[in-house]
């Protein structure tokens, strides 16, 4: 197939995967609502629909709503991490779930070391940030390792791994660290110093980690895509047989893929710690990690589309927040809106018979013209 | 007329998600109660045709008729009820399981509506391996029963399930030749019973023996229908491979120097225990082609794999340049200079998803040349790819068109692109040309004599006699995992008395074998 047919195909699928997501959420959404005849039901759909569509990027009034907004590009920053976590981990065909477990055990990480390190200004932040990266990357040689040397599934490995790190930190926050005067189940208060800087002080929480989240998703794209090893972990998710022909270090990259994705979702987890509280007080999986491989499939596995496709899900999430706030509408409906999209994106098959035709019009046109080809030489011979 | 046929398939096209178009409109006509053959060389297309038949795979075009009837085999289950069964090339038994469990999968007799009855499978078993005098043994686990006696497993579960007509996928690739002559037998009593047995294969000497009628497959394409009996080996190998296009190629005699490649006593069991490679030794040295002629399956592809490292041989040694490559990865094979043109140009030879510059670089992207620190430059590795592009006249929009979206000839010019550039002392060129078109051949073939003539040693493997016997300064001939000839010169060789050797009617005195490893 060439080149403009699959472009074509890739943005009619994702279009259409987005459609019938929100087709879905309205027919919920229409369902649910306890408006008394159709034409009240109508209305309060179509309210609770502009807010879901429109409301995280403009007030009621008209105006564009920098509150809202903030609060998108502030969601933004963790899911960009595990997003790119994640992007790096699958193109190298490594399906490692680990990033939620892996954002966490970073942000707990980091969090330890804001409250207990006696650490300058400026220096603390850093070092408490590549803390929790070490250590999620410390983590992840656990599936990876387990995958390269003994073929064991990195991805229930890595699943199974989520809960280990959930119920350990647990543990150590309940039994050991908690700080007892408080009423609810959290951690000492962070070092004064260890706070990144906001961005915008309007409580949006739009620290500066948002810049390192951009600035990494250029340098993860330069790696994956301007460095031997980068090229290497593609090489590998595409043909593991043909990168193992050429003379790459199969297994090394499969771990090394996996140590990355790690450094990264543990990043994400300091910074989002570091940017949004004052305190450690996660004592269930936030949710991160999962957005995050809806983000990397979304994102086609290229870190380039990664911010976008952050941007999307923050979006959508701000707009089901808001929908419940002022339209009544539960807010769990985020996970069914996103379910529908990612089932229809990672569904091979969906769209497969318009694929398919598609590539046999492109094959009987090449053929077509070999045929030709052929004939004009043996004319002319 | 209609009547006479019990299988037609009108016109099939096949075009896979891929885009290769595996039948381009390919008829099909089986009498009831023939052995018919179909035949031709790896992706022909015989398989995708038989899958359709057998409703694993939808026809993208064309029509097939079953008993005179229109039919829509849209599952096997469909096809089984049309009273078609297949025999996989890979078997499809559950190995832990007894044979007469296996007999029964998805048929199961039940005593009391919910336990397994398996004194019924093995009755039933034993009844049906009498009635067509296979003989298994229904209490045996799979698993420990000999390769041969798994396929009767497999023609019985057919049977049992009513086939009337039965497709067996190569099904003498993994016998031993008493298995062979033992499975011919029972499918001329099958036909004597009736029944309608389509065989595919590649082996001439087992169609001759036991086919009524042939149909030949040539790159999607049917070459017509024939009788055996009308038809010599000569005329079927034309039709399968294509012989009549001969491509000349210009060359000088060769001046060969050093010893580069040096293989002795290799051995190798393969995971059926059958003996793939049996004392196995030639040397290759500067400057010359040495071809390794020989109908597929007589120890080709296991040689190549073991040369780098896609397997590993029982014993033997293996040396390049006086050093040991043996249990060596691919990367520190290719440190040496060694560079390989696999078979399986899909599998090894590129990673379709990837751009023809990514492709290109697979086994370079480490070269300091390529890289200014820790990033590539992009402005190097551009300037390679456009070179080798050209050099090799690549058929392409940009360096960044993705490789499996090019011609299979110039999918395999950016292989060979590869291979050929590195600075290589040794090229392994395993069926260069296979399924490729004309031009594409002909530039690979000169492009391998001119790498020769400039002092790179070459062993080329290839199933196309023109193509070993055209290139080749000097020749062996591979038959039942030995050598069973050795030609000193390529000049005055003839078909015919190639032909002897492939097909083991004749072979060499060890002496004269001997001479290849020029010591």
């Amino acid at each position: 197939m060439n080149k403009k047919r699959s472009i074509i195909f890739s943005l009619v699928r994702g279009t259409a995967a987005i459609l019938i997501a929100l087709a879905v959420a309205a027919l919920l959404i229409f369902v649910s609502s306890d408006g008394a005849g159709a034409g009240e039901k109508l209305a309060q759909t179509a309210d609770a629909m502009r807010q879901l569509l429109i409301g995280p990027a403009f007030k009621s009034s008209g105006g564009i709503s920098v509150k809202n907004l903030s609060d998108v590009l502030a969601a933004m920053i963790p899911i960009v991490f595990t997003g790119l976590a994640t992007c790096v981990m699958f193109s190298a065909n490594q399906f490692n779930l680990g990033a939620e477990g892996g954002i966490m055990l970073g942000a707990f990480v980091a969090s330890m070391v804001a409250i207990y390190a006696p650490l300058p200004p400026v220096v603390l932040p850093i070092a408490a940030i590549l803390a929790g990266a070490l250590a999620v990357g410390a983590m992840m040689l656990i599936p990876a390792v387990l995958k390269a040397k003994l073929g064991v599934s990195e991805m229930v490995n890595s699943l199974m791994l989520n809960y280990v790190v959930l119920y350990f930190i647990k543990y150590l926050l309940n039994s050991h660290l908690a700080d007892k005067s408080k009423g609810q189940i959290m951690s000492y208060p962070f070092q004064a110093h260890a706070a990144i800087p906001q961005l915008i002080d309007n409580g949006s929480k739009l620290s500066w980690g948002f810049v390192v989240a951009l600035i990494f998703v250029v340098l993860v794209y330069l790696f994956m895509y301007r460095t031997r090893w980068g090229y290497s972990i593609r090489m590998i998710g595409i043909n593991q047989d043909f990168a193992m022909y050429s003379g790459m270090k199969v297994a090394a990259v499969v771990v090394l893929s996996q140590v990355l994705g790690g450094l990264l979702a543990g990043m994400g987890g300091g910074i989002e710690v570091l940017g949004r509280y004052t305190t450690f007080n996660w004592n269930t999986l936030p949710g991160y990690g999962w957005t995050g491989i809806t983000v990397a499939i979304l994102a086609g596995n290229n870190p380039a589309f990664v911010p976008l496709a952050a941007f999307f899900m923050a979006y959508l999430n701000k707009g089901c927040n808001l929908m419940s706030t002022y339209c009544g509408v539960p807010s769990q409906l985020i996970d069914i809106l996103q379910a529908v999209i990612f089932v229809f994106f990672a569904a091979e098959q969906f769209l497969s018979g318009y694929r398919q035709k598609l590539v046999v019009k492109s094959t009987q046109e090449e053929l077509k013209r070999a045929a030709q080809e052929a004939q004009e030489k043996g004319e002319v011979k | 007329m209609a009547e006479e046929y019990v299988v037609q398939m009108k016109g099939i096209t096949k075009v896979y998600p891929n885009g290769i178009a595996a039948n381009q409109g390919v008829d099909l006509n089986i009498r009831r109660g023939e052995i018919h053959a179909l035949m031709g060389e790896n992706g022909a297309g015989k398989s995708t045709l038989m899958k359709m038949l057998f409703g694993l795979e939808q026809p993208t075009e064309g029509e097939i008729w079953v008993n005179g009837e229109k039919v829509n085999l849209s599952s096997p289950t469909v096809a089984i009820s049309k009273g078609i069964g297949m025999v996989h090339q890979h078997f499809m038994l559950v190995p832990s399981l007894t044979v007469a469990e296996n007999m029964v999968l998805g048929m199961v007799p039940k005593k009391s509506g919910l336990f397994i009855d398996k004194k019924k499978a093995v009755e039933l078993t034993e009844e049906y391996s009498k009635r067509f005098n296979l003989h298994v043994d229904p209490t045996a686990k799979v698993m420990d029963i000999p390769v041969g006696m798994k396929q009767k497993v497999e023609i019985l579960k057919a049977l049992v399930r009513g086939a009337k007509i039965l497709i067996l996928d190569e099904p003498t690739a993994v016998l031993t030749t008493q298995e062979t002559t033992e499975l011919f037998r029972e499918l001329v009593n099958l036909k004597k019973d009736g029944y309608t047995i389509i065989f595919i294969s590649h082996k001439l000497n087992e169609i001759m023996e036991i086919t009524d009628r042939m149909t030949i497959l040539r790159g999607g394409r049917s070459m017509g229908v024939h009788n055996t009996s009308d038809v010599t080996p000569e005329v079927i190998s034309r039709l399968m491979v294509g012989r009549d296009v001969v491509l000349k190629v210009e060359k000088d005699r060769a001046k060969p120097t050093d010893e580069v490649l040096r293989v002795r006593d290799l051995e190798y069991v393969n995971e059926w225990g059958k003996k793939m490679l049996d004392k196995v030794s030639f040397s290759v040295r500067k400057g010359e082609i040495l071809g390794i002629a020989g109908v597929e399956g007589n120890g080709q592809k296991e040689l190549v794999d073991m040369l780098f490292h896609l397997n590993t041989p029982n014993s033997g040694t293996v040396t390049v340049n006086g050093e040991n490559i043996i249990g060596l990865s691919q990367r520190d094979i290719r440190k040496k200079g060694v560079s390989l043109v696999p078979e399986d140009r899909m599998l090894y030879g590129i990673a379709g998803a990837a751009s023809i510059q990514e492709n290109i670089i697979s086994d370079r992207c480490g070269d300091k040349r390529l890289n200014k620190g820790l990033l590539f430059d992009m402005k190097a590795i551009h300037e390679e790819t456009d070179r080798l592009i050209q050099d090799y006249t690549v058929l392409c929009k940009s360096r960044d068109q993705r490789v499996d979206n090019l011609s299979g000839g110039n999918i395999q010019k950016v292989v060979v692109a590869r291979e050929f550039s590195n600075d290589p002392c040794l090229i392994i060129a395993d069926q260069p040309t296979r399924g490729i078109d004309v031009g594409a051949t002909e530039f690979i073939r000169k492009k391998l004599v001119e790498l020769s003539r400039s002092g790179i040693a070459v062993l080329l493997v290839s199933a196309d006699l023109n193509e070993v016997m055209e290139l080749s300064d000097s020749l062996i001939v591979m038959y039942g995992g030995k050598i069973a000839a050795y030609f000193e010169e390529t000049d005055d060789l003839t078909d015919s008395v190639m032909g002897e050797y492939m097909l083991g009617l004749n072979h060499q005195t060890p002496d004269e074998i001997r001479r290849v490893c020029h010591e």
